[in-house]
């Protein structure tokens, strides 16, 4: 089981190092920057939306359900605050509320 | 306050959030290993070596299932290749950096220190460097200590994530994500990104994330080009 750790550590961490490695002969121009420069949002939001609207039984666009009136919540906190904690706080206890 | 320490603490600080929101993953990383079979000791290790939430989850599931070692390292690489997104995107700021700050930079490069990666100076100041080592390795410690109290305490806590406490990660990204929408390109990024991710992954096709996430990048991407052209040509 420790050989698979270890092999599994390998792998995550040369996904995580191999763009940091000075060997490799590129440079990300202006245009593959302007491209990448949308990843964050991309990947971020990618991860969260389908916590919100998937389950077990596949899409959920009830107004029943928690994760979204939670999410609609935390949505307009962060347009208006721009504070993860309130965001956080806000998104959280309503959720906890309905739920 | 020294510059030193108080990039100390904004890292700390601005992450703690991120840290807090991963305790019912954490914790079942290391219940679920330990219910598997897993040695504490294992289960410790694989948090302190492989630090990554959702390639730990799915291996432990798998290991379990004495599934072929090859089909586990395939499913962990799948599951690790959006990170090859974030080292392309960072490379420019951090390249010029010396091997010793770029190896733990690269360590910690987890999709929540990624979220704190986009300023124009990130990585490029001793400062800067400082903070994101603050904020990627307070979230090793306590993604490490969450493992360890689900392995201490794991069969006598019910399920986190099953009590939707995985919203908690929800939040934290739509805090991240929502106040940096401030053009038109940037939101079409988001939409098509939430869209395509719901779908796909609702499909189980294994590629939904990296594949949503370029999806998205490029329709940002095209939209940018696209109102730049037109306020180019009145």
């Amino acid at each position: 089981m420790m050989t698979t750790i270890l092999l599994m550590a390998c792998i995550t961490f040369f996904t995580r190092y191999l763009f940091l490695h000075r060997a490799l002969p590129f440079k990300v121009g202006p245009k593959m920057q302007q491209f990448l420069s949308f990843s964050a949002p991309a990947v971020l939001t990618a991860i969260w939306v389908p916590i919100v609207f998937l389950n077990e039984d596949g899409i959920n666009l009830n107004w029943q359900n928690p994760y979204l009136s939670a999410a609609i919540v935390a949505i307009i906190v962060a347009y208006k605050t721009h504070n993860i904690y309130y965001t956080t706080l806000a998104g959280m206890g309503l959720f906890l509320i309905l739920n | 306050m020294q510059p030193v320490k108080k990039a100390i603490l904004k890292g700390f600080l601005d992450m703690l959030p991120l840290c807090l929101a991963v305790v019912p993953w954490g914790i079942l990383c290391g219940s679920l290993a330990i219910q598997n079979g897993f040695s504490a000791f294992e289960t410790q290790a694989m948090s302190l070596l492989v630090f990554a939430g959702s390639a730990q989850l799915v291996a432990i599931e798998l290991m379990a299932g004495n599934t072929p070692l090859l089909t586990i390292l395939f499913t962990t690489f799948i599951i690790s290749s959006r990170h090859f997104l974030y080292g392309l995107a960072v490379r420019h700021k951090v390249i010029d950096q010396p091997m010793r700050w770029r190896l733990p930079v690269s360590f910690v490069l987890t999709d929540e220190l990624f979220a704190f990666s986009h300023h124009r100076k990130a990585y490029r100041t001793k400062t800067r460097l400082i903070y994101a080592l603050s904020a990627g390795f307070s979230f090793y410690i306590a993604w490490n200590i969450w493992t360890l109290i689900g392995i201490v305490a794991g069969t006598m806590l019910p399920d986190l994530t099953n009590l939707g406490l995985d919203f908690a990660i929800a939040a934290t990204f739509i805090a991240l994500v929502i106040p940096g929408i401030k053009n038109l390109a940037s939101l079409v990024t988001v939409i098509v990104a939430g869209v395509s991710a719901t779908l796909l992954k609702s499909t189980g096709f294994e590629l939904w994330l990296v594949c949503s996430a370029l999806l998205a990048m490029a329709a940002g991407y095209s939209t940018a080009r696209l109102t730049a052209k037109k306020e180019a040509t009145p």
